[in-house]
């Protein structure tokens, strides 16, 4: 008997939980058919018909304001995001995003995500914005509402310190058996070369391969190559040589935000006074930096 | 007036008919035997005495009320019936203990958790415990198991846990008690330590169903027995009408089997 | 040798604070799944049929697909779908999706573990308590209860250290458990970059806690063992 009751139960806020999820979902998609009218019309600066996709009723700027909180997603990257010995989010990347969300009105909250969701974390609203040293690649600008460049960048093959004067042009790299991060600028340069690959999960790992001997070469970002490579750093017995190509950073927005027009603005007033590069400095990044 | 009165019961599992049309009554403080060969339905019989199985037609009288009637849909409901249960009591051919509780936690249990019904329970907690103690300790005296109260099922022998599973039966006071084959689970040397103790219940006149196949012990013990074949009463009758005088074929083939064997 | 005794005083504590998101994963997640296991195994064993087969199929669903895909779908569907996320910012949002991934996951499997325990128990015992006209709740608490737990033990037991490694895989979402803590390291973190050797540490972590674990079920194990 007892056994039946508690089944019941169970049974009725299960179903009632689905239920509750099936309502909501339906008040929000009757409230959003009307409003996202509205927001296509208003918001012609955002971009384009992406914006009628969008699932709340109002920009993307109100919804941060409204919460107060500009959520940044970054994984701890030198020089551009990392933590100070007292646990606080510093870098390049980091005060920007502070910088901006102040010029918002607005917290910045620093987030460490898996860089492989990144996508999914800013259509999921678990963040606002991607803003560590993120790579405009084509895949990236085609899935996010991206800022204007920021930030020069390279990608660089590493190899042992006692082997570099035989890697100092492209041609000499064929034979090589490269770790490259995968989905990352770095592979398709590989691949592009026509050089033996192997895809790890982080740029951190291919680093990894080469000091462990398991790869012969890596590619990766010049700026993280500049500060993780080299003289008075875990891999002091690695170098940098050859450049593959040159590419930019940006930030990145849900699809159709009207942030990044914000952001942009934003990038030209402190390159402007001045206060970007003074930024940039402090990290040692101020060669990379692109006139806004 | 009989203690005990069954009319027309029934009882089918699928399509085979265990129990067909049972009558019988008894009378306060006498002990019935019932013999018959495995599958006769005597177990059934008695497992639907104590709503472990539900019959399909029938009633069942306890002192003139009618606890079960198949075609009375009020008094077949499982909350009902709890209450009804404890007019009878079971020992069962596996003793059936709780192996988690010692030979007095096992007889005092059931009494407790009745008890926690009573609406002076609170006020009264440690007297009424103390008394429920004091009988379990009684009967496990009367079962000749003092020095063994504080010992869990596993540390008994066959005989002393059928013992504890009696007393543990007889502590909720019931009116009429039933045995299933209480001696078949134990070994030879151990069956006369409980039957001498149903013996010493029947002697003071404790009203007494008794399936058994020890037919020396069914026919000394009790003051009637049934002889049930095929789910029907044969024969029933005083021990010495059914085992010295039998009418029927059937009840002197199966007798025939235990006193050649 | 010398570099790891320098980098020591910065990687334990990294660690530690890891190890303590583990630990209070860990402990969430027992909390919760414990006994709604238990009203899961109720619902499956239910005579009212519907429920039983609505609870079968989602312990199907739950038991045949990875943790893994469950946290994704916890964690990124709100947002994705309904287009407000629940859980909301910060660390905190992303322990309490994890912990509801893996208090319901963790009840699933202990469902079946309660569901054979349960069933293992003689239908005598439940006979004997109601010819005692002890209620079925009485039964199940006072008699059927302890003895499953008793059979239980061993599987449980295992379940409980796959637990501790399996918490390892809310980093998905970027929960900062101690594998997270051990890698950053490797990326470069806190001024150390290119060390894999905090990761590799992290294993001391989880053998020192599952063998504390270990000890502590076979006490528990060897309690039970006052009756048979």
């Amino acid at each position: 008997m007892k056994k039946r009751i508690l089944g019941v139960l169970l049974c009725m806020s299960l179903t009632a939980a689905m239920l509750a999820g099936c309502g909501s979902k339906k008040e929000e998609s009757q409230g959003e058919a009307p409003a996202a009218g509205n927001e296509a019309a208003e918001d012609e600066q955002g971009g384009d018909d992406a914006q009628a996709e969008q699932a709340s009723s109002e920009s993307d700027m109100e919804y941060v304001k409204g919460k107060g909180t500009l959520v940044v997603g970054i994984t701890d990257f030198e020089p551009m995001d990392y933590k100070d010995a007292d646990g606080n989010w510093i870098g390049f990347d980091a005060d920007m995003a502070k910088a901006f969300a102040k010029s918002l009105g607005v917290e910045a909250e620093f987030v460490e995500i898996d860089w492989d969701n990144k996508v999914m974390e800013l259509d999921g609203k678990t963040i606002d914005c991607v803003w560590n040293g993120m790579t405009l690649t084509p895949e990236v600008t085609s899935a996010m509402e991206c800022s204007k460049a920021y930030c020069n960048n390279a990608q660089v093959v590493i190899v042992p310190a006692d082997q570099a004067d035989q890697y100092q042009d492209k041609e000499s790299l064929g034979d090589l058996s490269f770790a490259v991060e995968a989905g990352s600028a770095g592979e398709a340069e590989v691949q592009a070369l026509g050089a033996d690959f192997t895809p790890v999960k982080a740029q951190s790992d291919a680093l990894l391969e080469v000091k462990s001997g398991t790869s012969d070469a890596a590619v990766i970002d010049s700026l993280m190559a500049a500060a993780m490579v080299g003289e008075g750093t875990g891999y002091a017995d690695l170098t940098y040589t050859v450049q593959l190509n040159s590419e930019e950073y940006g930030v990145g927005f849900r699809k159709g935000s009207d942030l990044a027009a914000a952001l942009n603005d934003f990038f030209a007033a402190s390159y402007e006074d001045g206060t970007m590069v003074q930024c940039a400095e402090t990290y040692g990044v101020q060669a990379a930096l692109i006139e806004q | 007036m009989a203690i005990l009165e069954v009319e027309g019961l029934g009882k089918t599992f699928g399509s085979t008919e265990v129990l067909k049309d049972i009558s019988f009554s008894l009378e306060k403080g006498e002990a019935v035997s019932i013999i018959g060969s495995s599958g006769s339905g005597k177990t059934t019989f008695l497992r639907c005495l104590n709503f472990l199985e539900r019959p399909d037609k029938g009633i069942i009288r306890v002192a003139g009320e009618t606890l079960f009637d198949a075609a009375d849909p009020a008094t077949v409901k499982e909350a009902v019936i709890r209450r009804k249960r404890l007019h009878f009591g079971l020992v069962f051919q596996s003793f059936n203990l709780f192996p988690q509780y010692t030979a007095l936690g096992n007889v005092m249990l059931a009494k407790e958790l009745l008890a926690k019904e009573q609406k002076d329970y609170k006020a009264r907690r440690q007297e009424i415990h103390r008394e429920i103690e004091e009988e379990a300790k009684e009967l496990l005296a009367q079962m000749g198991l003092s020095d063994r109260m504080g010992n869990y099922p596993h540390q008994l022998s066959g005989g002393q846990c059928q013992r504890v599973a009696i007393a543990r039966a007889l502590a909720l006071k019931p009116d009429i008690l039933c045995f299933d084959e209480p001696t078949s689970a134990l070994d030879p040397e151990l069956t006369g330590e409980v039957l001498r103790v149903i013996r010493e219940l029947a002697d003071q006149n404790m009203t007494m169903i008794i399936v058994t196949h020890e037919m020396a012990f069914a026919r000394d013990v009790a003051s009637q027995v049934i002889f049930m074949d095929e789910g029907v009463i044969v024969e029933q009758g005083t021990p010495e009408q059914v085992f010295e005088h039998s009418r029927e074929e059937r009840t002197r083939q199966f007798l025939s089997r235990f006193t050649q064997g | 040798m010398e570099q790891i005794l320098e980098q020591l005083p910065i990687v334990i504590p990294a660690l530690n604070a890891g190890f303590l998101q583990t630990l209070k994963l860990f402990v969430v997640t027992l909390l919760g799944a414990v006994p709604l296991g238990l009203v899961i195994a109720f619902g499956s064993m239910s005579r009212f049929r519907p429920l039983s087969y609505f609870t079968k199929i989602v312990v199907w669903i739950v038991r045949g697909t990875p943790l893994m895909i469950q946290l994704l779908i916890i964690f990124y569907f709100p947002g994705l779908v309904w287009g407000h996320q629940l859980w909301g910012g910060g660390e905190a949002g992303r322990f309490l999706a994890s912990a509801v991934a893996f208090i319901f996951n963790y009840a699933c499997y202990f469902s079946e573990i309660y569901r054979g325990g349960i069933r293992s128990v003689p239908v005598g015992q439940e006979e004997a308590g109601l010819v005692l006209g002890m209620t079925r709740s009485q039964i199940f608490f006072k008699v059927t209860l302890l003895q499953m737990i008793k059979r239980i033990v061993p599987p449980m037991s295992n379940e409980i250290i796959t637990l501790v490694k399996d918490t390892s895989l809310a980093r998905i979402i970027a929960l900062q458990e101690i594998i997270w803590a051990g890698q950053a390291f490797l990326k470069g973190s806190q001024g150390i970059s290119g060390q894999i050797w905090p990761l590799f540490f992290t294993a001391v972590y989880y053998l020192l806690f599952s063998g504390i674990l270990t000890v502590l079920l076979g006490r528990l194990e060897e309690k039970l063992d006052y009756f048979r």
